[in-house]
């Protein structure tokens, strides 16, 4: 899985592993610190080695990997759009990683602007006049995708590094021309 | 300068908006940077004094607030709250009863009640219309003046000739017909002593 050379992607689900039972007394959950460290220290070294626009670039398509599998592992997706919406607002705070509400949904044009307050990536983070979750942007675009069979383009609009007080997206969908 | 400034800041503390320093005429460093930061405290209270307004008449849509204002971080979340009820109220006002308010304390636990509530009483409703539509259905109204021999109690079929005789069927098959009532036969105390007064002795 991760010493083999290849060009395509092959994350699954099944590559996480059986967390119950290999942690059995430490349990599922991790301080948010632990993954920080871990998302911030990485995206400091890809920017040193790959460039700020190449290691947003990664971090978009890591965040929709994990946001197909995410949608196609924990979402009923069979539901209907508000009930699905319901469903991950829950799913997203048993997994403690964000409290989502959606403020505008545009059925007929397939835009949303939704916000996720507590976000796990950026909540508390000092102001810097720049967005930064764009894991973020590409775990929401890969959950719409997965739900809905179709691209999805999603774009940080407000963060906590922003001076906002919660993040908030604006997903649509990419129309492609046929 | 310290004395405009008291004149500024004690114009705010009235909750008015004052007039911005012309910082452009202080040479000295700290005094320039006095005036800029107190310039921008005005702008910051100017701008929240601005949407406050609007947002507390419900006008949610255009209210745009400049990042760098921190004063105003409660209000950017009490304004994306509200939206988010908003468009979650909307949802409900169509029918959809999955939709929960998470982390707003007394208002969640209020809202989400009144969710569960709408739902379960219209679950409630839809059952008993449904009972109800099941009545409905085996009930069978007769309506309308029937034509009945004043006789033999034969009542005539709707349109048919009263001269001949098979337009005249009993009542029991009438209603039998036309309804879901059932006849059982039996003879009453008087028509016994007409029909069997033998047995009557």
């Amino acid at each position: 899985m991760f010493k083999e050379e290849r060009n395509y992607n092959k994350f699954t689900w099944r590559d996480l592993g059986d967390i119950e039972r290999g942690r059995p007394n430490l349990g599922l959950t991790v301080p948010v610190l632990a993954y920080r460290l871990l998302q911030y220290t990485l995206r400091d070294v890809l920017i040193t080695e790959s460039g700020v626009d190449k290691a947003n670039d990664i971090f978009i398509k890591a965040g929709r990997l994990a946001g197909v599998q995410f949608c196609e592992n924990l979402l009923n997706r069979e539901l209907g759009f508000n009930e699905f919406i319901a469903q991950l607002q829950q799913v997203l705070k048993e997994q403690v990683i964000g409290i989502l509400r959606i403020e505008k949904a545009d059925m007929e044009n397939m835009r949303f602007t939704l916000v996720v307050a507590e976000d796990l990536d950026c909540s508390g983070l000092p102001f810097t006049d720049e967005v930064v979750c764009q894991y973020d942007e590409g775990f929401i675009a890969g959950i719409f995708e997965a739900y809905t069979g179709k691209p999805f383009s999603v774009r940080e609009i407000d963060c906590w590094a922003s001076g906002e007080r919660v993040c908030r997206f604006v997903a649509r969908e990419v129309k492609v021309d046929k | 300068m310290i004395e405009e400034v008291i004149e500024k800041l004690a114009i705010l503390l009235q909750g008015r908006i004052p007039s911005r320093i012309d910082i452009e005429r202080f040479d000295n460093e700290i005094e320039h940077e006095l005036g800029e930061m107190l310039n921008q405290f005005i702008d910051f209270m100017q701008e929240i004094q601005e949407i406050i307004v609007p947002l507390s008449q419900g006008e949610l849509q255009d209210i745009k607030l400049q990042s760098k204002n921190f004063l105003a971080s409660p209000f950017k979340e009490l304004h994306s709250r509200l939206l988010h009820l908003t468009w979650q109220a909307t949802q409900v006002a169509n029918g959809d009863y999955k939709q929960r308010v998470d982390f707003m304390g007394d208002f969640s636990e209020a809202f989400n009640s009144m969710i569960i509530s709408l739902d379960h009483n219209e679950k409630l409703l839809k059952k008993k219309i449904d009972e109800l539509e099941k009545a409905l259905s085996h009930i069978t109204k007769l309506e309308g003046i029937l034509p009945i021999c004043s006789n033999c109690k034969r009542i005539r079929l709707e349109g048919a000739a009263p001269e001949n005789q098979d337009s005249w069927i009993q009542i029991e098959s009438y209603i039998s017909k036309r309804t879901e009532a059932q006849f059982s036969h039996g003879i009453c105390p008087e028509c016994m002593k007409k029909l069997y007064p033998e047995l009557m002795k």
